[in-house]
């Protein structure tokens, strides 16, 4: 039973736009650049597929097991798994664990960088005009105190 | 502080293999903005008078405007250079994913010079710019070459532009195809691109954009896409593209038919949204950052040409390989429009100049080779004649690459009496008998024959009010002040730049709230108008400066001597007589004088007299 908030994906509703991405990067970075987001989008066969790929907030996730110094940990209330930046090193060691791509060491801060569910208000899921992203909330009983089901 | 501007623009000169930034003077961004704006400026001041379109020291600049790149609705870049086809001044706007790129490398342009030895293709990692051999590129399609840039490069992420054979072959029509199913399509920058030997750029961004108020600016993004929302014509775009169109376009009867013989198709309706839908769409593909998602994406499934992905047909090239050629199977027409993608060549270009091969065929004065028919409705007589021109095969194809004015001409006999163009640009598929507000808009668009510097059709036939009165289709009075407010805003706008589909909702009030938030100034909705116009007169002086004169602001003789002979504006076309008081109106109107340069007084309105130089010279 997954114990977690996340952002599902609508693959046949994704229009490949990039909103999510630049409303992603504008929180971390301060800027638009959608290669700077901590979610992406693979565009296939000549455009007529387009596939948003985002972070799963694993329930075993290699990202956290395999920080050497710990600077993952859950979020309790959305159960995100949320980057400590005060902690991080920026060594890298989660990127090249995440099966899927979606955390990385920012060019600029030097640390790394990872999707934490906005604190259960995904600007991702906001930006998306069509629908392809959705918020997915905790079960209630695993919610401690996130206000995603107000 | 952040303006939206990165502030440099990237000066590649080929022949030496140099690449540069530059900064982007204060000036230039003050009077000028962005896009089709630097572009005028640009054109003017870095290529000398009478310079060569196909030479090297013809520019070809890839340019973007502040708000390109950002969240804001329906953004695109343009590619600005001397037009190979027209010989004016050439804007060519694309949507898709390469112009935001270019600013996330750090540039709101590029601005090329020179010729390569052989061919190349540019890699620019931000600051890192490399000029890589395209030997194993060269004589690959637009589509191939592609996905060919990324394997090498081992960037699925990259983003890339490119030319297909046509543009190498320099046929005056080649495009430049942009990521992704977007082209740079008209007036022939492909050939620009080819005569510099540079098949591809590639760009690869890490940089921010960033805007002055945040706030302020994911304010005016959500008033601009409530625009959007509330928009009647936008919600119909992304129902169906600009596929409904078809149907709309017959039904008031503008849709070419036959070469422009005629304005209405009885069979009009197969090759639009009812056709498209049935046979082609699948799911909707936008361009970056649009929220109306017009790009209708999918495949022919069955018949004769099945089985290949296909982008909607937008209704310029149902309309120009449809309707003006008598084809009908719009799986056919997506098999001709895709084949004008991949060799490299405008379909709208395409259409103009295969209706006039069939037309002249017709009249005995070309002949198909032994097999093929060149006549209407002949989508075997359309493929063989598309490929030989993007090859330049044998003398037709060699003559019918020129464009229709050139092969006119080439041909002779007559010829020129069904060549159907504007300066050199074929024209596009709304004829313009009945409407001749719309006629004026092709005399005097600044690119040739578009329809898109001036949609005077929206007050002739589509119920837009002037001054909150409804418009007199057939009159001429106030037609010339019309087309100048509306060539005026939409070429003010065309400097952030916008999508002029985005247009359709968001108001001038919602630009100017945009362009202020992202760049920390003022703005109000009329700032466009003024911009607009300063802008217009810049590209004026371009063009009077290439040698252009009253005599080039006509229409061709199909629409001036030749009555319409059915549809709902039977009997119409647009005299000398109508179009010299059009001309003369549109002179006054704008301030310029009778040999149709813009006045002393004019210019220093516009402050035009005492506008510096680009320095980069």
């Amino acid at each position: 039973m997954n114990q977690t908030g996340f952002v599902k994906t609508h693959f046949d509703l994704c229009t490949g736009c990039s909103l999510c991405q630049l409303a992603c990067s504008q929180r971390l970075a301060g800027g638009y650049n959608p290669h700077r987001a901590v979610l992406a989008i693979r565009h296939e066969s000549e455009n007529l597929y387009h596939f948003p790929v985002v972070c799963e907030q694993c329930q075993n996730a290699y990202c956290m097991n395999s920080c050497p110094v710990g600077a993952i940990s859950v979020n309790e209330a959305t159960g995100a798994k949320v980057v400590n930046l005060e902690t991080c090193v920026g060594c890298g060691t989660c990127a090249k664990f995440c099966p899927i791509g979606v955390i990385h060491v920012d060019p600029e801060i030097k640390k790394s960088r990872k999707c934490d569910l906005c604190d259960g208000q995904p600007l991702c899921v906001a930006a998306c005009p069509t629908g392809a992203l959705e918020f997915i909330c905790p079960p209630p009983e695993a919610n401690a105190g996130g206000d995603c089901h107000a | 502080m952040h303006d939206g501007y990165m502030g440099r623009f990237l000066m590649v000169d080929l022949g030496r293999q140099t690449a540069e930034p530059v900064p982007v003077p204060d000036w230039l961004k003050d009077e000028f903005v962005g896009g089709k704006g630097f572009g005028a400026k640009l054109l003017y001041d870095l290529t000398p008078a009478g310079v060569d379109p196909l030479g090297p020291e013809n520019v070809l600049m890839f340019l973007t405007g502040p708000l390109t790149a950002t969240m804001a609705p329906s953004m695109r870049a343009c590619v600005v250079t001397k037009s190979p086809l027209t010989g004016t001044f050439l804007d060519s706007y694309f949507g898709g994913y390469f112009g935001p790129e270019i600013k996330y490398a750090g540039y709101d342009g590029l601005i090329i010079r020179g010729r390569s030895e052989f061919p190349v293709y540019l890699w620019i990692e931000d600051d890192r710019v490399q000029f890589r051999p395209a030997g194993s590129l060269w004589g690959k399609d637009a589509l191939d070459a592609n996905q060919a840039v990324k394997a090498e490069l081992c960037e699925p992420e990259a983003k890339v532009v490119t030319i297909g054979p046509a543009g190498e072959n320099r046929v005056r029509f080649a495009l430049i195809s942009c990521e992704f199913n977007r082209q740079a399509g008209r007036g022939g920058a492909g050939a620009v691109m080819g005569s510099k030997n540079l098949k591809a750029i590639a760009v690869k961004g890490s940089r921010l954009v960033r805007v002055n108020d945040p706030a302020a600016f994911n304010e005016a993004v959500a008033v601009a896409n409530k625009d959007i929302a509330a928009c009647g014509d936008c919600a119909a775009l992304t129902a169906t593209g600009t596929s409904f169109a078809v149907p709309w376009a017959n039904e008031v009867g503008l849709i070419p038919h036959r070469n422009y013989q005629d304005q209405v198709d009885d069979q009009a309706d197969k090759v639009g949204d009812a056709g498209q839908t049935k046979h082609l769409f699948l799911g909707k593909a936008a361009c970056f950052a649009c929220p109306i998602r017009c790009s209708q994406m999918g495949a022919v499934r069955t018949g004769k040409h099945a089985t290949f992905i296909t982008d909607i047909v937008e209704y310029e090239s149902a309309a120009m390989i449809g309707t003006n050629l008598c084809i009908y199977d719009i799986r056919a027409v997506a098999h001709l429009v895709k084949l004008c993608d991949q060799l490299g060549i405008d379909s709208m270009s395409a259409g103009g100049v295969v209706g006039f091969a069939f037309e002249a065929a017709e009249k005995g004065l070309i002949q198909p080779p032994a097999g093929i028919k060149f006549e209407f409705g002949s989508v075997e007589g359309a493929e063989y004649l598309i490929r030989a021109i993007a090859h330049k095969t044998g003398p037709l194809g060699k003559t019918l690459a020129e464009g229709v004015a050139r092969a006119a001409k080439a041909i002779g006999h007559g010829a020129e009496d069904f060549a159907v163009h504007v300066k050199g640009l074929e024209s596009p598929a709304w004829g313009p008998r009945g409407i001749p507000g719309m006629g004026l808009a092709y005399m005097t668009a600044d690119r040739g024959g578009c329809h898109q510097r001036g949609f005077m059709v929206a007050y002739e036939v589509g119920g837009r009010l002037f001054e909150d009165q409804p418009v007199d289709t057939y009159g001429l009075d106030k037609k010339a002040l019309m087309l100048y407010g509306l060539q005026n805003y939409l070429a003010g706008t065309d400097a952030l730049v916008k999508c002029d589909f985005g247009g359709f909702g968001v108001t001038a009030e919602s630009y100017a709230r945009l362009l202020s938030a992202a760049t920390g100034k003022k703005y109000e909705a009329p700032f466009f108008d003024a911009l607009g116009e300063r802008i217009w007169n810049q590209t004026r002086l371009f063009n009077n400066r290439e040698g252009f004169d009253p005599s080039h602001d006509r229409l061709p003789r199909r629409f001036v001597e030749e009555p319409l002979p059915g549809g709902p504006h039977a009997g119409r076309r647009i005299s000398e007589e109508d179009m010299n008081f059009l001309r003369a109106d549109y002179y006054r109107v704008r301030g310029w004088d009778e040999r149709g340069r813009p006045t002393a007084e004019t210019l220093g309105r516009l402050g035009l007299d005492k506008s510096r130089q680009f320095g980069a010279r």
